[in-house]
């Protein structure tokens, strides 16, 4: 395997992307990993017994858990020297004025309050570590549904949090989940009653806003019989010169008859190491779909998941990678069919350019006894020059009776006479590709609530700039 | 105990040079680990049933028949690869085990430490030969290891069609199987390659057929699988000259307990270079597949096309098929697409002919039939498409 060059971010990254506010942070925990630490986050916290427990056992089966020896090369990380626990403020904000001056520079930037004026039921900001600004729509409290970070959950809702918590994701699932569940701090925690539909889409902001380190929130969402969310999760982040480690877990529990859709945009700064794992469990009927666009990053190794576990639960993975130079794009999918007469489709378009590459890596897997099941698996690829590099790893295992699955997938560069068309019609070369390559994602924009549609087009038109050839 | 050195006195009269690659084979296999669970070719293939040292009679060979031997034209050279040896040690010496490395894997180097019986087959520049060749290799005890190794070496614009038939006669008792084959096409050479595995049903089997295909060299290779308790087979083809082609078709049916892998390499190593793949199989019974492959293009190898393809027709409850088809581009200027299917016969088809007044198991058969049609069509051996058809209809009903 190749090595993964560092990343020369360039230097007018500030302007393209660009936010960074000086730290000053409370409490800042030494750099490195031992149970020493982990003990200090969880008395940090005022957290019960039983979750400093799951912590630490969790740090021992990090300790053995070995690396993966497949995907990208995570060699390079040094687990010693990263912080893993960042808290910038004791208090939690009830409303936008109470926050310090620093961070809500660095939101007004990101247009937060503007959007949540407009329509957005709530935020739950991550600055660092904690979720320090955090507002909850009046309507959504009558109708029962929780939201809120995940610390405050495990203090307000503790019966709630530990039926669900680390049981679509278990601490032993593989070593970054390991890694989480020992040092997670923040994320967000959603609870959707029964028969509640929420219609205005829920969203928080992660940041990373420290040097050398890491970001381990944890969300978890519970959509009880028959109700519905979208949650949307953003991600950008400001210039580092050394690597930071994102290691998050999101688990998705989608009950009978309801319909999750969960929404990322990730647009890391090119030093940052993404290794998340998203899993989704949907019972009888339940729909869940993953909306995962991955932008930024150094390296990306992220397959979000459905568990099919009752008849008629259905799944949809629609994944957009866009890899540049230095970057490693590893995304793709999985679709666990556990159950009889269960559906699922993944989608995916990535587009190297500029040295980048990008991979689609995907599992679909069918139970014996997840008879008469239905899954399509469609991957596109454009690569944009001859230094990129795409590749296409589809699992597809089937042990049961009566099903039907597909796999295709296409490698192409954007094509001389489509090219040529908008070039003739006196467009540069650089926008002609510009739309080309939002054609070939609009897929994915049009599943996107409209202010993000256009913030991506607006990314990729960054991405693409500068690309002559 | 196991093949040791002492196995290879009865394959007398060899050169020394040989003699010595043996022993440097079988010194890799001691050396090499057997393939854990956790190395990503292996995760779907139990060999944990497998003790090659079970295995510590070496079933010896070197009678085949070719077809059409006496009508070969000048300089063309088919022997027993072993006679070719000592006899031709300058076209044998540098092409044998070039393709196929005896350290890649523990069986790799079995096989290299060895081989028996096989053929060497070298067509001269511009030479063509009308007739099919026919190199068949037929086991006659069971208990017994036999592997043997087939060497083709075609020469610019040569063109020919050749045949390996891999059949066991004792279908009860377990053996030890590889039937490999290494095939060099020269310049503007046209080679069809077709291999036929009928093993009994008890055997072990491990092959690999490996090509290198030269500038406008075109390969057509078809692999057939239908014999043996265990197949795993590596179908590999680097094209390593503008202008070459390959087509690389197989064709599996596995019944009973039968358990077949299957993996496949389309490695464009230059520009200009076409690769087309098709797997088709059938699975009943409790029967599994494994088919992993990979269509790798190399940074310059601009204008490349290459297409994959596996289906997978499961025609009971408890088959399991598995298939991975893979990519990795490393050139924008490409044509590269895959696909992959599993799924039952359509009931459609099925209700048709049913309300024809066909029964099942022949509807069935017919069915299979025809979703094997494109590839078995396509076999330039009527010999070789008749052994198939025998089998499909025995085994189908």
């Amino acid at each position: 395997m190749a090595t993964v060059p560092k990343v020369d971010v360039g230097t007018d990254y500030k302007e393209k992307y660009g936010f960074f506010v000086p730290e000053d942070y409370i409490f800042k925990a030494k750099r490195g990993l031992n149970p020493e630490i982990v003990k200090e986050i969880s008395w940090m916290k005022k957290e019960p017994e039983w979750m400093l427990k799951f912590r630490l056992r969790s740090l021992e089966m990090f300790r053995k858990k070995p690396m993966p020896n497949w995907g990208a090369d995570l060699s390079v990380i040094d687990f010693e020297n990263i912080f893993y626990y960042l808290k910038a403020q004791d208090k939690q904000s009830t409303s936008w004025e109470d926050l310090p001056p620093d961070i809500k520079k660095t939101y007004d930037r990101l247009g937060v309050p503007e959007a949540e004026r407009k329509f957005l039921a709530g935020v739950s900001a991550q600055y660092e570590s904690e979720v320090v600004y955090h507002s909850l729509h009046e309507e959504l409290s009558k109708k029962g549904v929780i939201f809120t970070d995940t610390d405050s959950a495990l203090r307000d809702h503790p019966e709630l949090f530990k039926e669900y918590f680390g049981t679509v994701i278990p601490p032993a699932d593989n070593k970054f989940a390991a890694l989480n569940s020992a040092v997670w701090s923040g994320g967000s925690f959603i609870y959707v009653p029964k028969g509640v539909r929420v219609d205005i889409p829920l969203q928080a902001y992660f940041r990373i806003n420290a040097e050398n380190m890491g970001q381990f929130e944890r969300t978890l969402i519970i959509c009880d019989e028959g109700s519905f969310v979208h949650y949307i999760e953003g991600c950008t982040a400001p210039i580092y010169t050394t690597d930071s480690l994102h290691s998050a877990v999101v688990e998705i529990i989608v009950k009978k008859n309801a319909r999750c859709r969960y929404t990322t945009i990730q647009n890391w700064s090119t030093n940052v190491f993404n290794l998340v794992t998203k899993r989704a469990l949907a019972y009888g009927d339940a729909t869940m779909e993953w909306v995962d666009g991955n932008l930024g990053s150094q390296i990306t190794m992220k397959y979000p998941s459905v568990y099919l576990m009752e008849p008629g639960a259905k799944g949809d993975v629609l994944s957009v990678a866009f890899a540049g130079k230095g970057q490693h794009q590893d995304a793709g999918g999985k679709m666990i069919h556990v159950a009889p007469n269960t559906t699922s489709t993944i989608t995916s378009k990535s587009i190297s350019k500029g040295g980048g590459r990008t991979s689609y890596r995907g599992h679909i897997k069918m139970y014996p006894g997840a008879n008469n099941s239905k899954s399509f698996v469609k991957c596109d690829a454009l690569l944009l020059d001859d230094e990129s590099r795409s590749d296409t790893y589809p699992y597809n295992d089937v042990d049961a009776e009566n099903v039907t699955l597909g796999h295709e997938a296409t490698v192409s560069k954007v094509s001389d006479e489509q090219l040529f068309y908008l070039m003739s019609r006196g467009i540069t070369r650089s926008e002609a590709e510009t739309m080309i390559v939002n054609g070939f994602i609009e897929p994915f924009t049009k599943e996107l609530p409209l202010e993000y549609a256009v913030e991506l087009n607006r990314l990729i038109q960054l991405e693409m700039e500068g690309s002559v050839g | 105990m196991g093949l040791t050195l002492e196995s290879l006195d009865v394959l007398q009269g060899e050169p020394d040079w040989l003699g010595e690659r043996r022993r440097g084979a079988l010194a890799t296999y001691e050396r090499l680990p057997h393939p854990s669970k956790t190395d990503e070719e292996w995760r779907r293939t139990d060999i944990s049933g497998l003790n090659p040292a079970q295995f510590s009679e070496l079933e010896h060979q070197d009678g085949f028949k070719l077809a059409g031997r006496s009508t070969l034209p000048r300089g063309v050279i088919l022997e027993p690869l072993r006679v070719a040896a000592e006899k031709h040690p300058d076209l044998v010496k540098p092409h044998l085990f070039s393709l196929i490395r005896a350290d890649r894997d523990r069986f790799s180097a079995l096989h290299a430490a060895f081989f028996t019986g096989g053929t060497f087959l070298y067509v001269p520049d511009g030479v063509v030969i009308d007739e099919p060749i026919v190199g068949q290799h037929t086991s006659h005890a069971g208990g017994t290891a036999f592997l043997p190794h087939t060497l083709i070496v075609a020469g610019r614009g040569a063109r020919f069609h050749y045949l390996d038939e891999y059949i066991g006669q004792d279908d009860e008792a377990v053996g030890y199987r590889s039937g490999s084959a290494e095939i060099f096409a020269g310049e503007g050479a046209e080679v069809a390659y077709v291999a036929v595995q009928k093993w009994g049903r008890n055997a072990w089997h491990f092959g690999d057929q490996r090509a290198r295909i030269d500038k406008d060299a075109k390969l057509r290779l078809f692999n057939v699988t239908l014999g043996g308790r265990f197949s795993k087979t590596r179908v590999e083809a680097s094209l390593v000259g503008q202008g070459a082609e390959a087509e690389l078709k197989g064709l599996y049916l596995a019944s009973g307990q039968q358990f077949f892998d299957f993996h496949t390499l389309q490695d464009h190593q230059v520009g200009n270079t076409r690769s087309d793949l098709l797997f088709k199989g059938a699975l009943q019974d409790t029967a599994r597949t494994v088919y992993a492959g990979l269509i790798r293009i190399e940074k310059g190898a601009a204008r490349s096309d290459a297409y994959q393809a596996n289906r997978n027709l499961v025609l009971s409850d408890h088959a399991k098929a598995t298939s991975i088809p893979m990519l990795e581009i490393d050139n924008n200027d490409v044509r590269c697409t895959h696909g992959a299917t599993v799924g039952p016969v359509d009931p459609q088809h099925m209700f048709y002919l049913r309300s024809r007044g066909i029964p099942e198991p022949t509807a069935k058969r017919m069915l299979v039939q025809g979703f094997f049609g494109d590839v078995l069509d396509r076999i330039p051996f009527e010999h070789a498409r008749n052994l198939i058809e025998a089998d499909l209809v025995a085994r189908l009903g």
